[in-house]
């Protein structure tokens, strides 16, 4: 069942696309990620155009994050108003990175800031995930008293001006380091080809200090206005969506996040962060080795002209 | 080469071909026919295979060779090489080479090089070897040892490897091939090739060359043009994408949006 991408004009297998789909679908809807660090390397592995795979993903990413933040809002579990500022930084941000890129790819250096990038935010985060998640697991194991709550958030987040009150997350911070974080989620949303949660979600729990009920929904709210806007921006500038692509991988994306969704209340938080860790480990030791190995074939063809 | 131009494209069995009115009547002549002109680009595109049928007239009935030359719409090639900087490997600065056809293919009734000799065959561009790709923006003119006009490029000596390394990974691709065994002659006079265009193949105008060697030179040519292009659906979004892409964006953007909302309807359980 092979079938022709216009945009991309390779032909894909469409059951192998769409199961990709509702496995990346699966994985966003259980820990609130876009799932666009996992996809994008699939895509690009499965023989479609880098630059495709990047753009044709913010609309997967898109439609799968629509799909469970809908089940998040239900169970008010979204804080609209810091989604919001969350969001105003990342479209800015995104706008930043989508000029960023193109000028990276006129240097004919776009591959190496993607594979730094992977590398070095996703084996970061990951680790420091794992690391926090696994010793949550092993104190409940052996039934120590869990350690106070650190309700004092970091003096900063109180000495910047701009407060603004965030009633949902019972916050009352600063409007700065939601902007500085949404913005800094758009620029690498836009190199990366990400949704950008896999970053979003530790720096609300442990930055911003917000509950961990809210945090999910909340920032696939902030996924969808960013790819959304992402998605728009590669194709008015590059032209470089492919809407048989991100079609048959949204089919099985918003039916993979209906199910990650509703397993997701079936886990205990730090276990589910502990997996997520494990995968964003994986993903970001393996887009960074290629930097490591010596390549078989030296030269490298690449798309466009810029 | 000799060009009295034959009206008349050759069918499979004819025997005896009526020989073309020309001045020089017992020149040998070469005429050849696609069975296809147009390959459509549907959802279902897999590739296509041409078959090229031809034929070769010559009263003298010399011992002749038949090269045929395919050529695809031009497409500048953008390369980089990776280098290993600090224990890294990183890309070094990108190199536009120029003359690339997006899709090539020679085939012959024997290899190329017993055909012809190295300059006739450079002249024709015949042979991966001998295509007239080069980088003009790392190239510049200067003299050299009092003489003048010597071409050199910046890339120095690993000038060659960047060239081959542009037709290595084109035909990895599929979309360069030189078959040395490519034409075959089913009966007196009469040959046959098969061009196989990969799904990667670009759209446009292909231009096929048909060449009568004897005695190593060319004597009579045809041409003959395929043209590959997307059509119904595929088309359409193509069109569509690249002409307003604003509103494409756009249309498939807010469609990707409607698809989640409305799964997360059709699941919702109350």
């Amino acid at each position: 069942m092979d079938i022709y991408l216009p945009i991309a004009e390779v032909a894909v297998n469409a059951p192998l696309i769409v199961l990709l789909g509702a496995v990346v679908g699966f994985i966003s809807g259980m820990f609130g990620i876009g799932g666009g660090f996992l996809m994008t390397p699939m895509l690009v592995f499965l023989g479609i155009p880098a630059p495709v795979a990047v753009s044709s993903m913010a609309n997967h990413v898109a439609a799968s994050s629509m799909s469970s933040v809908i089940a998040y809002s239900r169970r008010r579990a979204v804080d609209l108003r810091m989604g919001g500022v969350l969001a105003a930084g990342g479209v800015v941000g995104a706008f930043a990175g989508v000029e960023l890129f193109r000028w990276l790819r006129l240097l004919g250096q776009a591959d190496l800031v993607v594979s730094v990038s992977y590398l070095l935010f996703l084996s970061v985060i990951g680790g420091l995930m794992l690391m926090e998640s696994l010793g949550a697991i092993l104190r409940r194991r052996r039934g120590d008293p869990a350690p106070p709550r650190r309700d004092r958030r970091p003096v900063w987040l109180y000495g910047l001006p701009l407060k603004m009150r965030f009633p949902r997350s019972r916050l009352y911070i600063s409007v700065v380091p939601p902007l500085t974080l949404g913005a800094f989620v758009g620029v690498l949303s836009a190199i990366m080809g990400v949704g950008g949660g896999f970053v979003l979600v530790p720096a609300m729990v442990y930055i911003l200090r917000m509950p961990a009920g809210m945090v999910v929904g909340t920032s696939l709210l902030q996924i969808i206005i960013t790819t959304a806007l992402t998605g728009v921006l590669q194709a008015g500038r590059n032209q470089t969506v492919d809407i048989v692509l991100a079609t048959l991988l949204l089919l099985g994306g918003i039916v993979g996040a209906q199910f990650g969704a509703r397993a997701s209340a079936r886990f205990r938080a730090e276990e589910l962060r502990a997996i997520l860790a494990l995968i964003v480990l994986l993903v970001g030791l393996r887009m960074g080795l290629g930097l490591f190995l010596t390549p078989d074939e030296p030269f490298v063809l690449l798309s466009g002209m810029g | 080469m000799i060009g009295p131009i034959l009206a008349l494209a050759a069918t499979a069995t004819v025997p005896s071909p009526p020989l073309p009115p020309s001045p020089a009547a017992s020149a040998p002549v070469i005429s050849a026919a696609l069975t296809d002109t147009t390959v459509q680009v549907k959802s279902d595109f897999r590739g296509a295979r041409i078959v090229l049928y031809g034929a070769v007239f010559d009263a003298a009935a010399k011992p002749s060779d038949v090269v045929v030359l395919v050529r695809g719409p031009e497409q500048p090639v953008r390369l980089t090489r990776k280098q290993k900087v600090v224990g890294l490997w990183l890309n070094s600065r990108p190199v536009v080479f120029r003359g690339a056809p997006g899709f090539y293919r020679a085939a012959s009734n024997r290899p190329l090089e017993d055909i012809a000799n190295f300059g006739t065959l450079r002249r024709l561009g015949a042979g991966v070897d001998h295509l007239p790709i080069n980088a003009p923006a790392e190239q510049h003119i200067e003299t050299r040892y009092g003489v003048r006009d010597v071409v050199v490029s910046s890339l120095g000596p690993d000038y060659y490897d960047w060239r081959r390394a542009v037709v290595r990974l084109k035909e990895k691709a599929g979309l360069y091939h030189e078959d040395g065994r490519g034409v075959r002659f089913v009966d007196r006079g009469l040959f046959r090739a098969e061009i196989a265009l990969p799904t990667g193949a670009p759209t446009g105008v292909y231009r096929a060359e048909i060449l009568l060697f004897q005695d190593g030179k060319p004597v009579s040519s045809r041409a003959r043009t395929l043209t590959v292009e997307k059509v119904g659906v595929e088309r359409a979004l193509y069109v569509w994408a690249h002409d307003r892409p604003w509103s494409y964006g756009l249309a498939a953007m807010a469609f990707a949006l409607a698809a989640g909302w409305a799964a997360s309807a059709a699941f919702r359980r109350d």
